[in-house]
């Protein structure tokens, strides 16, 4: 009988269902297209800082002031003397792959400079990845080098390629020191040793990068002599923002409890990453480079909070608008609700028809709205970020309980006059 | 005598307060529009901008140097402050760099000014204090770790000037700084203490600049150095710019489709809302039909109530959407963002429009239908 009558009242009154279905829907697609988006903004922004290039760097425990200190002087003298304490072995790097967030690890590329002489000028040639292809213990595979590393560099010329063992990519300042242009030939000269290079392409990068020579690592590891060892490795790793937890567990690992130290372990911190690397590198050091890490942390938090905080509004305003459309289709109804009243009907079984309607129109609606909103949360990823919005299984319960609220607490206040309504005054038309 | 036309407005003000819940309902509806309108639409105007702002925290995106093989001078730094705008500094700092000795072992010590470094590069992380009296020294981190020149120790420092003097200059160790970057290796001074040790004044190797600007602006900037100060040029972060490019007009379009989204489903909320008054009033329109009422004439009728709340909701909501986009910059950015006023009349229009658009369909149908039906309750 109750099924019946509701049914019977959604089937006469359609236009008007048809419309609290519609904001319902409206509303629920609303809700779903901002919350998918506000759980996946982080990750999605995060990939985008990424073009910052290495987040990480990693040293040789005994060689991490050396490089850096004289860079400006002769180190020819030094070079001399190859120790294996200033360097890490180059069979050793795919291991950084292997860390506990593998996956988070986006790129990296190891370096090792030596010095030569071209056309009698000294200069720094840097050896590198560019685009190596790794196959994993674990059956993975991965690419990694430079080439992504650096993606703002702007290259005249052909980009680098690792197979190409006597193609360098030469910086916009030292090529117009040495004279160079892309497709040059010419000898150079490193430890007496004299080798014929060609200039594959110009970059830049503007920065200090600009001064330099970069070409395949195997090259630079023949020149120096020091072969299969680099002596500094750039990671470009997605981690979470710090917190006062990753803060303390920066100074001093050892000062966390227990729970703590898992928590901070198993969160992708950057200090937990480099952490992690020294773990699997013995003989490492691993720094933060400050200048991306921090500032990402810091951008990454107020585009989450501005997500956040505008999804909150808008869903006020859409869950006042469906509240203010529910209270305005059930205070339409004070006929009927008189001749119930007039019929004997109790005030509970008169609510409990009304909601028992309208939360059936809510759930179509809202079915609906679900769909329409998982397509908008899509639209918006694709358009923006070039990738899919993944569906988090926590906003279905977050809309249901929206809906389920709104709509309750909406049509509270015109519930509250329907009941105070007389039978006999409605009925007579007042 | 009562005029047409007063009566009209009678009929509209009666119509709208003898039923005050239905009046509440459309401006409650109206209202939520418009404030997420006027919102939404002024975030749009100023998030490029105070998101630009955020991206500063990566340093500088334009750094000053000689165009020879020179050093640049403190007098074209301050020059050329004058060719941008200065509301769109965030900060410029000199850096001056000479290969010291402590003890016979090398050292490069950077003179710089620590106001401004705090702004151009908010990265930096200081353990200790910045260097504020002369003779205040900061070392990197990887100096601290690795030599014998630890905070709060006292150092001597000498070299040679240009002219082969010899100097000597005694400091004290007031901090660490650690950046991960090439700055571990560094010893930080003053500008003036570097200038007073070498006795060699006014010069500069480089100077930092961090300017809320895009990188299109930013290369228009440095043709105008180029040409307007000789021996001085300007040049991109690459880096920093591209990246910002990319990220920044990623987020801007996140932002515009998101408000074009939460627009269009707010604006069809709007016109159910009215939709339904609208509806719930049909036996009224029959009644005025049967008095012998033309159907323009109702339709204007509902038009200038539609006008009405229109107006009033948009008013409303264009403080409510001021309100919206503020609590929004202030607790997001920590800055009050500056209100578009003339976007109050564009958000009122829209309100009106929307209205207007939302009354039309129903009215017809109701005028259309035969009063007799109507007021039978068919």
């Amino acid at each position: 009988m109750l099924l019946k009558m509701v049914l019977k009242a959604i089937g006469r009154q359609r236009r008007k269902h048809y419309l609290i279905a519609l904001t319902v829907g409206l509303g629920v697609s609303l809700a779903t297209a901002m919350l998918g988006v506000m759980f996946d903004v982080g990750d999605k922004v995060n990939q985008e800082l990424k073009s910052y290039g290495a987040n990480l760097n990693i040293v040789p425990k005994g060689a991490s002031m050396l490089g850096e200190l004289y860079q400006t002087e002769d180190t020819a003298a030094e070079a001399e003397n190859v120790n294996q304490e200033n360097f890490i072995p180059e069979k050793e790097l795919y291991k950084i792959k292997m860390i506990f967030w593998a996956y988070n690890i986006v790129d990296f590329a190891p370096y090792l400079s030596v010095p030569v002489e071209i056309n009698g000028q000294k200069i720094i040639l840097t050896g590198t990845w560019f685009n190596r292809h790794l196959k994993l213990p674990t059956g993975d595979e991965v690419d990694t080098g430079m080439t992504a590393l650096k993606s703002w560099w702007k290259i005249t010329g052909s980009p680098g390629d690792d197979g190409d063992t006597s193609g360098l990519l030469v910086g916009r300042d030292a090529a117009g020191r040495l004279g160079l242009k892309p497709g040059d030939s010419f000898s150079a000269k490193a430890k007496g040793k004299a080798v014929d290079l060609k200039v594959r392409g110009v970059f830049d990068s503007g920065g200090p990068d600009d001064g330099l020579i970069f070409a395949p690592l195997s090259l630079a590891q023949e020149l120096s002599g020091q072969a299969g060892l680099v002596e500094r490795v750039e990671v470009s790793a997605l981690t979470t923002p710090e917190n006062e937890l990753a803060r303390r567990a920066a100074a001093n690992p050892g000062s966390l409890s227990r729970m703590e130290w898992d928590t901070w372990y198993c969160t992708a911190y950057i200090s937990s990453i480099a952490y992690q690397l020294e773990e699997i590198l013995p003989g490492a050091r691993v720094k933060a480079i400050r200048q991306v890490a921090e500032s990402e942390g810091a951008i990454l938090t107020k585009i989450q909070l501005m997500m956040i905080l505008l999804t909150v509004l808008t869903l006020l305003c859409s869950a006042l608008a469906i509240s203010n459309l529910v209270s305005a289709g059930i205070m339409e109804r004070s006929v009927e609700i008189g001749l119930l009243k007039a019929l004997g009907a109790s005030d509970l079984s008169i609510m409990f028809l009304v909601l028992l309607e309208l939360f059936l129109v809510a759930l179509i609606g809202g079915v609906i709205g679900y769909l329409i909103g998982l397509g908008l949360a899509q639209l918006i990823g694709l358009t923006v970020f070039g990738a899919s919005v993944p569906v988090k299984a926590a906003v279905i319960p977050l809309t249901c309980l929206m809906v389920l609220a709104v709509t309750t607490v909406g049509s509270l206040p015109a519930l509250r006059s329907l009941l105070k309504l007389e039978a006999t005054e409605v009925l007579h038309g007042r | 005598m009562i005029t047409n036309r007063s009566f009209r407005l009678r009929l509209t003000f009666w119509s709208l307060s003898r039923r005050r819940s239905r009046l509440l309902v459309a401006l409650t509806g109206v209202t939520a529009g418009a404030t997420v309108l006027l919102g939404l639409l002024t975030l749009c105007y100023d998030l490029p901008r105070q998101l630009g702002r955020e991206f500063r925290a990566y340093g500088a995106n334009l750094v000053l140097v000689a165009s020879g093989t020179g050093r640049l001078t403190v007098s074209d730094i301050q020059k050329a402050q004058a060719l941008w705008p200065e509301n769109k500094t965030v900060g410029v700092t000199p850096f001056r760099y000479e290969s010291v000795r402590n003890r016979l072992r090398p050292y490069t010590a950077v003179g710089t000014d620590f106001e401004q470094v705090r702004k151009t590069s908010p990265f930096w992380h200081l353990t200790g204090k910045w260097p504020e009296e002369p003779g205040e020294l900061l070392v990197g981190a990887d100096i601290a770790e690795n030599t014998d020149l630890k905070p709060d120790s006292f150092v001597t420092l000498d070299g040679r000037n240009k002219k082969q003097e010899r100097y000597e200059k005694d400091f004290r160790i007031v901090g660490t700084l650690a950046t991960g970057g090439p700055e571990d290796g560094f010893l930080f001074m003053t500008l003036s203490d570097l200038e007073q040790m070498t006795g060699e004044t006014g010069e500069a190797d480089l100077a930092e600049v961090s300017l809320t600007m895009d990188e299109a602006a930013l290369s228009a900037l440095t043709g105008i150095i180029k040409s307007s100060i000789s021996g001085l040029e300007g040049r991109l972060v690459t880096k920093v710019t591209y990246s910002e490019t990319a990220v920044l007009s990623k987020l801007t379009y996140l932002v515009y489709l998101v408000t074009l989204v939460v627009l269009a489903l707010t604006m069809i909320c709007v016109t159910t809302t009215m939709m339904t008054v609208v509806l719930e009033r049909r036996k009224e329109i029959g009644l005025k039909k049967a008095l012998g009422a033309e159907s323009s004439r109702v339709g204007r009728e509902f038009l200038a109530e539609g006008l009405l709340i229109g107006v009033l909701g948009g008013l409303l909501g264009s403080l409510g959407g001021l309100l919206f986009s503020r609590i929004i910059t202030i607790s997001v950015f920590g800055r009050a963002l500056m209100p578009q006023f003339y976007l109050i009349p564009v958000t009122v229009l829209v309100m009106v429009l929307v209205t207007i658009v939302a009354c039309r369909a129903p009215v017809k149908k109701a005028v259309a239908v035969d009063p007799a039906l109507v007021l039978r309750g068919e």
